[in-house]
């Protein structure tokens, strides 16, 4: 019995560990952490934002298995909604630009100045279309 | 010593169509005066229609150019060895139809990927459950989770290419702008390679 409960936590163990491992390169990639640095000029805090994207993903993890509730004000979810947002959309626009389109975009139809444009297209796009789909396409 | 110019090719260059181009428009000369002023004005090459947008100048063939008007003059050069010539022609109006639709096309585009992105990754459900998890309530349409979400969306997008539309919020270069240099300095690298005269050497037509 007790090696079948010794089995199953290193299952458990070796899918989280792959999945954790994945879930950084992931984020590495990217590079959300290294831009969000430079915008605040906090080099010296790596450390600690490497700790709470760490500590984020292991206290979603875990609820998100659990059934707990808390129970708290329901305007307490307006930040966490924000914050989820603004984490979002910086991965959509790490990856447009790992992808590599706006320099090609930008040359084939000559707008090198105007490129702000057509990066409002894609911003103003991005929130229509979720706004859109929460208001109205979800009754539908 | 009295006899000697240092020369600098300039890197890139815009010339008008139809120009000539001479020493001065492609590169940095220094040196006794009377000497710099001579060089400078030695023609170098006549833009032609051949030449479409790019021609590159090899400094081999600007010094050929030098050495046959002032022979016996001693020349020192550094920096890069080629200008790359781009060739302005009267101004290509961009066509405001074609910047309509390409935007229409991108907003629209995008609003659809983040809808599939939000069904693929079932963010509905998600949202229905942070909800039960932070308030002990069921809602089948947390709002209150998903509009700001919406809206940081956006404000995320920016944060990242360091834009608030005209307005930065930084002195260092966005993410994008290294994108387009890096992309610029690819093809200009291309360009050497494979429009200098110079650069390369093939066997003739077999």
């Amino acid at each position: 019995m007790s090696v079948k409960i010794l089995f199953a936590a290193f299952i458990g163990l070796a899918g989280g560990l792959a999945v954790g491992a994945g879930f950084v390169a992931f984020i590495s990639v990217l590079g959300i952490i290294p831009r969000l640095i430079q915008l605040t000029k906090t080099e010296k805090l790596i450390h600690s934002y490497q700790f709470a994207a760490v500590l984020g993903a292991v206290a979603g993890g875990w609820i998100s298995l659990q059934d707990t509730t808390f129970g708290f004000w329901k305007f307490f979810l307006i930040p966490i909604g924000l914050a989820n947002g603004i984490f979002n959309g910086m991965l959509a626009a790490a990856l447009t630009e790992v992808l590599n389109v706006w320099p090609i975009l930008a040359k084939r139809i000559g707008l090198q100045e105007k490129i702000v444009y057509l990066l409002m297209a894609i911003v103003l796009g991005k929130v229509f279309g979720s706004l859109f789909q929460w208001v109205y396409f979800v009754d539908r | 010593m009295e006899n000697m110019v240092y020369i600098r090719m300039r890197y890139r260059v815009h010339v008008h169509q139809d120009q000539n181009i001479q020493v001065k428009n492609i590169a940095k000369v220094l040196g006794p005066e009377q000497l710099v002023k001579k060089v400078e004005e030695i023609f170098v090459h006549q833009v032609s229609i051949e030449d479409k947008t790019i021609v590159i100048i090899d400094l081999s063939q600007m010094l050929a150019r030098i050495l046959e008007s002032m022979p016996g003059l001693e020349v020192q050069t550094f920096g890069p060895t080629q200008t790359i010539v781009e060739i302005i022609y009267d101004k290509r109006k961009v066509s405001y139809l074609a910047v309509t639709a390409v935007w229409l096309l991108l907003f629209f585009g995008t609003a659809l990927t983040i809808m599939n992105y939000h069904e693929d990754v079932s963010m509905q459900d998600v949202h229905q459950k942070l909800f039960k998890i932070i308030t002990g309530r069921e809602d089948s349409k947390p709002l209150l989770i998903q509009i700001p979400y919406s809206f940081g969306l956006g404000l995320g997008m920016i944060l990242f290419f360091n834009h608030f539309f005209r307005k930065r919020f930084n002195e260092e270069p966005s993410p994008l702008e290294v994108e387009i240099f890096n992309y610029q300095q690819d093809l200009d690298q291309f360009m050497i390679m494979n429009e200098n005269k110079e650069s390369v050497k093939q066997l003739d037509e077999r």
